[in-house]
């Protein structure tokens, strides 16, 4: 027999065990949302009613834990996250493989992701950097405890909307939702909580580490377009333009006119390798997204 | 015989599986505002009046799942007790996806009731 809403949300959790991280969170956060709802309701209806046996009817009609799991393993066998494609069992081949990435969303999302992870990471370096650094020299203060508080739920809430960036874009199945407190807690304890709480340094080492990543990978992407385009473009433009591939003093460097597809096709190649640079990389940051801003 | 409790269980749970979407989006569309778990499982427990057919805790992975294929759309809000509430709202896909499915529902129930009747 089930004891309490937390003893419940462990036997679930274990129930779910072989899940993704991402599905885990979800039920917990729905289990605890409606099981405390539902308690709260009946004593006030009952108020008469027994603890134990509340929480005995509530989970009655809720599901056991082990109902609970098996529901959310049966949709989300039905469902897919964004983006996910199913690959076709038939061989392609290799040609296939290497241009069909023009075919692969995840490939887009990935670059696009690339390219606002330097506005993304500077706003969370900034936004960690000012928050830690007023959390500690406000601690002396009575309020700055209060002002800690709000910076650690404030990165809860940044590490949400981050796995729902790095889901839509990169197809990696983030939680849709925040972990909670429980109601009758103080700020202390939320303060003490947070603290120990890994989940919360994980985070905070994400967000100060990615805005060296974004930048990164927003210089990579742009070179490598830029280098693609200036490629493939150099011949067309001396061309129309008489505009030389390169200038030393009065000395001015022209492209021999047989090279033209030539240079098309290193431009175009050098693009499609860039594409295929950008999806390992955006399945790389997924998988590390995932285990520092996913609670277990 | 066989094991009657335990194939009728089954029997519901498969037919529970697209009900569930199409009784979720109808309540949703009915509702003047965006309505909670706890909210929809209430609702449909006095709809059901003595018979419960699913577990109240089955209806928030279909939601999740409605959610992600856009006919519904969800925020969190926080509550005066306890942890924080997911309201639910139907989108205007939504709204489209019902009117076709109430279509579908009515073919399937009159199939059904042909077939159990015979004729």
């Amino acid at each position: 027999m089930i004891r309490s809403i937390d003893e419940y949300l462990e036997l679930l959790k274990i129930e779910l065990k072989d899940n993704d991280a991402a599905t885990i969170q979800d039920a917990l956060a729905d289990a605890e949302e409606h099981l405390r709802a539902a308690l709260a309701n009946l004593h006030e209806q009952q108020p008469a009613l027994p603890e134990a046996e509340a929480l005995n009817q509530v989970i009655e009609q809720y599901g056991s834990p082990d109902e609970t799991a098996s529901a959310y393993r049966e949709v989300e066998r039905r469902t897919s996250p964004g983006m996910r494609r199913e690959i076709p069992a038939q061989q392609e081949s290799g040609f296939q493989r290497f241009f069909g990435i023009y075919n692969d969303p995840k490939a887009w999302g990935a670059l696009l992701y690339m390219l606002i992870s330097l506005v993304t990471g500077i706003f969370y370096f900034t936004w960690v950097v000012t928050g830690l650094s007023l959390s500690l020299s406000l601690a002396i203060f009575i309020f700055g405890l209060l002002f800690a508080v709000f910076f650690m739920v404030s990165l809860r809430g940044l590490a949400l909307l981050e796995g729902r960036i790095v889901e839509g874009l990169l197809g990696v199945r983030m939680p849709r939702r925040s972990v909670f407190f429980q109601k009758d807690t103080t700020w202390f304890e939320r303060l003490k909580t947070n603290l120990v709480d890994k989940h919360t340094w994980l985070s905070l080492v994400y967000f100060f580490l990615q805005m060296p990543l974004g930048v990164i990978y927003f210089s990579l992407i742009v070179t490598l377009f830029s280098l693609s385009i200036a490629l493939m473009a150099a011949p067309l433009v001396q061309t129309i333009f008489d505009f030389p591939i390169l200038s030393i003093g009065v000395m001015r460097y022209y492209v021999p006119s047989w090279s033209t597809p030539l240079f098309l096709l290193v431009g175009f190649l050098i693009w499609t390798l860039a594409m295929h640079l950008g999806r390992w990389i955006g399945q790389v940051h997924g998988k590390y997204a995932k285990m520092l801003l996913v609670t277990e | 015989m066989v094991d009657s409790p335990a194939v009728t269980k089954k029997f519901q749970k498969e037919m529970n599986a697209g009900i569930a979407s199409l009784v979720l989006l109808s309540v949703l569309e009915k509702s003047s505002e965006p309505m909670y778990g706890y909210q929809i499982a209430k609702l449909l427990e006095e709809y059901s009046s003595d018979a419960s057919f699913m577990k109240q805790g089955a209806l928030y992975p279909v939601l999740h799942s409605l959610e992600s294929s856009g006919l519904l759309e969800s925020k969190v809000e926080p509550s005066v007790s306890g942890p924080p509430r997911r309201y639910y709202e139907i989108t205007a896909d939504g709204r489209e996806t019902l009117v076709t499915w109430q279509g579908v529902w009515k073919q399937m129930k009159s199939f059904v009731d042909r077939a159990i009747k015979g004729g």
